[in-house]
């Protein structure tokens, strides 16, 4: 049994001792009572009491009394994930400022007990100010996806199994003659020299055409550069057929490069095709050669690889070029939560934008689809028109909005052109295209399917069978919701957006420049970022679009994929697996690795740890920080002042650790550093480009380091293999993982959709194996609930 | 005031047009030509394909006291601004065939690379090998202050055919880059007005918007209608600017105002007479406003097929024109058929006649020279020797109201001397071999 500690003797003592001194009488007093076990153990709420008691007389001065900080003496608001003895710790250390000795023992721990629930914790903060699921516009990337999926409405999106590479017919003659061709085949990749010699048996090289046609895939969203270079007359087609993207078709003089950019959205296929025509001449022919190559966001300029060609047919695909402000992103991930007149602006040209090419390309094919239809052409333009805005809405219009939205303005403006520009400015620029979430007039499965969409790939659902079945109410259940967004989760629109996801979850995008001192590490150039990067993206993919999707995998996997240039460059570890793999010395094609000790997945991947590393060495600190923040998603603040590193160049003797451990030992330092070095360290055998070293400075790496979790256990380790255990069984790096997800794919804050969402999340994670897509799938039927269920919990859930 | 200011630059700003045009546009104090003492001037190249007749073109008399022939009887009306020009011949030799070459070189006075567009007998070639005298002309313009316009030249074409090969580009801005003519007119009148004319659509959508608004309120909760209600007040915020910019468009009393096309005109051979008409109207527009010292008016291409059933001809062009001088009635064809090009170049003089040049002296013809041309002398010889060069109005400065006959020289030199003309002499252009006699002399 234990005995309490009455309030009134705490009382009596803070009455008799006063103020600060109270802390080392209590420590006394206390002091004594572990000894006589008998003796008082203070509730929680006792401590928390007591804590609260010392935060008013000894810190609310300089920190606010709800910890919200004080102007011009200590500004920033008291939160954070420290746990209540690792809040202790600190607070004995070094609180008050300048006399840490006058609170420190069980008043630290008072203290710290008090503000860890009152105001720190995230815990404390949701209970203060519960997040509420908040009205957001579509994001820029969601006004783009958006406008993508309304055009394919009428196109459709691609399907089946899609084979690698670009397809190819070769004829016998300059042009497309069916008797005259000679070859038919999927070439890998465009990259061509024929010289004067025939390109296949049975063409005469002095005049032959080459039809390729396919798809290109985009990774991520940005501008591109499509560059051909080609020796001979050729036209390209992109993003639909008779959509001309860059006329050769005059062969003339020297001139053989082309280039031309464009923006492209992530996800999405884009058809095209090329006519490549060595012509007849009475001249002597120049010698035939042609590469298709392009230049991603941020990427070097190499020949398109086979893994981003598709060689089947894909419908045409519309990628917005309209110019559009960043959103906001100051929780980490983007929300539409303000309105500024500049995004206003971008969205009336993408509006207008989107007209042109509905007047361009959508209703010419669609009056021709119709001709034999009965009805005027005003009367199918009209039906086109209600197919376009119905999909804008995500709902269907009833008679009044048809008159308002659509017929009224065909009346007003005979010329057709001017009639769908002006419905579609007056559409898309509602505010119901811009507000999905205002969808409460709708019926249920119709807003399960719209908050579907927008979950799992930013857009509006568009295809006929999910819109058959939305507006056939069968999306009641939490099964049949489950099962449609299990069907989606393997779209190439989701997979854009979990790599979106990825990135923003290991901060990739923020990675600057990856240069490496020249002299030091003289074949590390851009060619090999590239290789590298797109070496981790074909590794993320492989993880989490394979079988088990397993998210521990990230961190454990022995093998990851390579390139011949990559190996080249690090040697037996990033060797091909397999001996058939065409081994070109430069080469870029992506093979995989075979399994070697030295790889854990992610962590020891050249391309993050090059990124976070300096130019001439290593940095624990980046590492340290990385682990911290976004693998294990703890806080941290930014150091009190800016430093600059010691260089190595003064102090040659030391290692990089013991330089870092140099510089961050004092005390104020040590408050981060101490959690940040140990993370940072473990990862001392891979060099600022990432290859496997066991020496520094000619001494032996020491790649110890230790870590304290969320829970206040305790955890040590010798270097990344051991790192690596514990993070993938680990709950914080769980948690973090799925906090980001949610965050990512739903853009609100997981306990606006109840307190311990993330926690029930991260419990089905775990119970799940660590499946991601699963995970996705979870968010996305969670978020899809309506707000009636989510607002009133005692409504039974979707499954009734 | 200060908003008022600040609202106008904005919308200028988004607008897209240059502070000279926009002050005509609102009637406020040009800038634009306060710089050039000699006012403005224009140059204007028309082209139209296949020969002439010459027997039924080129005057027979030098001089003042001359008589305009069958094709040029159109111009009759404004002929004290015409000036005949024969002798011109393009002597570029080369790759490429003769109409090739024939529209390739016409203005760029430079030979064709080698390529592989193999055309009737000659050589393959490519595109040209140098600039072109309105695209030199243009650059210099937009180099000076005091010549400077929103576009600095035009590119319009009527019923172009969807391909770039070097039959169908007559302009180019260097070496290997021919400049594509717009020949539908809604896309040019997006190129001048568009964005006018959407702030105008923009403005007159806002009050179905803000009733959207409205309704879709209420399907927000309260703590969220703070977003939604600054969405409104943007909403609104443009409204006001929009209807101050239109109020301050209509009340400009500078004559320039966006122009209204004839809805849904497709682009087929039978409508060429409608757009010839919406294009020039365009340009006369265009001008009207500064938008452009420098165009080029494309009527098909070199070889071009219009088939004129408008007057009564189904033949295509071109395949009549290689018939022999003894077929009668294709002769007589083909003079309907050149009489035809002619009064579209009539049309635009006499509209540039009827204007009053803003801010400035004389018509608008007094300060714009068109220059109708062609790839070939006459059709079925294929020669570039005596190809149409018929001036119309006072751009230049030269002297008209005369026929002269420059018996043969290369056409080189009259590409020097409307530069020189313009203000840019150069000391050749194109190929230096056929310049080295230098302007030519006689014209002002």
């Amino acid at each position: 049994m234990n005995v309490f500690l009455p309030n009134t003797w705490t009382s009596l003592l803070r009455s008799v001792t006063g103020g600060l001194p109270a802390c080392l009488a209590l420590v006394a007093l206390l002091g004594i009572g572990a000894g006589a076990t008998a003796v008082a153990v203070e509730t929680d709420e006792q401590l928390r009491e007591r804590g609260q008691a010392i935060y008013k007389s000894s810190c609310a001065d300089c920190h606010g009394t709800e910890g919200q900080g004080e102007e011009s003496i200590y500004e920033e608001r008291l939160e954070g994930d420290d746990s209540v003895g690792q809040l202790a710790d600190l607070i004995a250390d070094t609180m008050p400022e300048g006399s840490p000795e006058e609170c420190e023992g069980e008043d630290a721990r008072a203290v710290a007990a008090y503000i860890h629930y009152a105001f720190y914790s995230e815990a404390a903060r949701i209970r203060n100010r519960p997040p509420r699921v908040a009205l957001a516009r579509l994001t820029g990337n969601q006004l783009r996806q958006s406008l993508s999926d309304l055009y394919a409405r009428f196109r459709g999106l691609p399907s089946g199994k899609l084979r690698p590479g670009v397809s190819a017919q070769y004829f016998d003659g300059d042009r497309w003659k069916k008797d005259k061709r000679k070859a038919e085949r999927v070439d890998p990749v465009i990259d061509f020299d024929f010289g004067r010699e025939s390109p296949v048996e049975g063409v005469d090289p002095k005049a032959f055409y080459i039809h390729w046609e396919g798809g290109i895939r985009a990774d991520a969203t940005g501008r591109y550069e499509i560059v051909v270079n080609s020796s001979c007359s050729f036209v390209m087609d992109f993003g639909a057929q008779d959509r001309e993207f860059i006329d050769n078709h005059v062969q003339s003089g020297d001139k053989t490069e082309f280039r031309r950019s464009i923006h492209l959205t992530a996800g999405r296929i884009y058809p095209f095709a090329i006519e490549f025509i060595q012509r007849k001449r009475k001249t002597e022919i120049p010698p035939a050669r042609i590469t298709l190559s392009w230049k991603p966001p941020g990427q070097e300029e190499r020949v398109i690889p086979a893994r981003n060609l598709v060689a089947d047919w894909v419908p045409a695909t519309f990628a917005l070029q309209t110019v559009l402000p960043p959103d906001d992103r100051s929780y980490g991930y983007e929300r539409g939560i303000a309105v500024s007149p500049e995004w206003d602006a971008s969205t009336t040209a993408a509006a207008l934008e989107f007209a042109q090419i509905a007047y361009g390309e959508l209703w010419p094919t669609y009056r021709r689809e119709q001709r034999k239809q009965p009805g005027s052409d005003r009367d199918k333009m009209r039906d086109f028109l209600i197919r376009v805005v119905e999909t804008a809405f995500r709902a269907p219009l009833s008679d009044d909005d048809r008159q308002i939205y659509i017929d009224r303005h065909l009346d007003q403006e005979p010329d057709d052109a001017e009639a769908i520009k002006r419905v579609l400015l007056v559409a898309l620029k509602s505010p119901r295209f811009l507000y999905p979430q205002a969808d409460r007039d709708r019926s249920r499965s119709l807003q399960v399917a719209n908050r579907l969409a927008l979950t799992l790939f930013d857009s509006l659902p568009n295809d006929d069978w999910i819109l058959g079945e939305a507006l056939a109410g069968r999306f009641k259940t939490e099964s049949a919701v489950r099962g449609y967004a299990a069907k989606l989760v393997n779209d190439e629109r989701v997979k854009a957006k979990t790599r979106e996801f990825l990135y923003g979850w290991l901060n990739i995008s923020h990675f600057g420049d990856l240069a490496k001192d020249p002299e030091q590490f003289p074949d590390f150039d851009n060619a090999l970022v590239s290789d590298l990067k797109d070496s981790l993206d074909a590794f993320l993919d492989e993880i989490v679009w394979s079988e088990s999707s397993d998210f521990r995998q990230l961190f454990l996997a022995k093998s990851t994929f390579t390139s011949q240039r990559i190996a080249d460059y690090y040697g037996e570890a990033w060797q091909p697996s397999s001996e058939d793999a065409s081994g070109a010395s430069g080469s870029s094609e992506l093979i995989a690795t075979v399994e070697d000790p030295s790889h854990f997945g992610l962590l020891t991947h050249p391309y993050l740890l090059s990124g976070l590393a300096y130019h001439d060495a290593t940095s624990p600190i980046h590492r340290g920080v990385f682990m911290i923040r976004y693998v294990l998603g703890r806080t941290l603040r930014p150091p009190a002042d800016a430093f600059a590193p010691l260089s190595p160049d003064l102090h040659p003797d030391l290692t990089t650790r013991q330089r870092v451990e140099l510089q961050t030992s004092p005390v104020s330092c040590q408050i981060c550093h101490e959690r940040i070095n140990g993370l940072g360290f473990a990862f001392e055998n891979y060099d600022a480009v990432g290859a496997y070293r066991t020496l520094d400075h000619e001494k032996p790496v020491d790649a110890r380091g230790t870590y304290t979790s969320r829970t206040d256990e305790q955890v040590e380790f010798n270097g990344v293999e051991e790192l690596a255990r514990f993070v993938a069984g680990s709950d914080d790096a769980q948690r973090a993982f799925v906090a980001r997800a949610f965050q990512h794919f739903v853009k609100q804050p997981p306990a606006a959709y109840g307190a311990d969402t993330l926690e029930q999340l991260t419990k089905q994670f775990k119970d799940n194996q660590c499946n991601i897509r699963q995970l996705i799938v979870d968010i996305a039927v969670l978020a899809a609930q309506p707000d009636d269920l989510r607002t009133n919990p005692s409504l039974t859930a979707v499954s009734q | 005031m200060m908003t008022n200011q600040t609202n106008r630059r904005r919308f200028l700003k988004d607008l897209g047009i240059s502070a000279a045009a926009a002050n005509l546009m609102l009637n406020l104090p040009s800038l634009g030509h306060a710089g050039s003492p000699a006012g403005k001037q224009r140059l204007v190249f028309i082209f139209s394909p296949n020969g002439v007749i010459p027997k039924h073109f080129w005057p027979e008399q030098t001089g003042s006291d001359f008589e305009l022939k069958r094709i040029l009887k159109p111009l009759e009306d404004v002929r004290s601004q015409v000036l005949t020009l024969h002798g011109m011949c393009n002597q570029i030799k080369g790759d490429g065939d003769g109409h090739m070459r024939g529209i390739g070189c016409l203005l760029t006075g430079i030979e064709l690379f080698p390529g592989d567009i193999q055309g009737g007998s000659d050589t393959p070639a490519g595109w040209s090998q140098g600039i072109s005298v309105d695209q030199y002309l243009k650059e210099r313009l937009q180099a000076n202050e005091a010549t400077q316009t929103r576009f600095g030249s035009l590119e319009m074409g009527v019923m172009v055919p969807d391909r770039a090969d070097t039959w169908t580009r007559m302009s180019y801005a260097g070496p290997n880059q021919p400049v594509a003519p717009i020949d539908n007119p809604y896309q040019m009148f997006d190129k001048l007005y568009g964005q006018t004319q959407n702030r105008a659509l923009l403005a007159s959508v806002l009050d179905d918007l803000t009733a959207d608004f409205k309704k879709v309120e209420r399907l927000i909760g309260q703590d969220d209608r703070q977003l939604l209600q600054a969405h409104v007040q943007l909403v609104r915020d443009l409204e006001q600017d929009l209807h101050l910019e239109m109020k301050q468009r209509s009340e400009s009393k500078a004559g320039h105002r966006v122009p209204s096309l004839p809805p849904n005109v497709e682009e087929e051979n039978d409508n060429i007479p409608l757009i010839t008409r919406m294009q020039m109207d365009m340009l006369v527009n265009s001008f009207v406003g500064d938008f452009a010292r420098v165009a080029t008016f494309q009527i098909t291409n070199s070889v071009g097929q219009p088939r004129m059933r408008w007057l009564g001809i189904d033949e295509g062009h071109h395949e009549l024109s290689h018939e022999p001088d003894s077929n009668a009635e294709a002769y007589e064809k083909l003079i309907r058929i050149n009489t035809w090009y002619c009064e579209q170049v009539a049309y635009l003089a006499k509209r540039l006649a009827a204007i009053p040049e803003p801010g400035g002296e004389g018509s608008m013809l007094d300060n714009t020279t068109l220059v109708w041309t062609n790839e070939l002398g006459k059709g079925n010889s294929h020669t570039r020797n005596n190809i149409p060069f018929v001036l119309v109005g006072g751009g230049l400065g030269f002297k008209t109201g005369q026929a002269l006959d420059f018996r043969e020289v290369p056409h080189n030199r009259l590409l020097m001397s409307m530069c020189a003309a313009m203000g840019h002499p150069a000391n050749s252009f194109g190929n230096p071999d056929f310049c080295g006699d230098g302007e030519l002399t006689g014209l002002s």
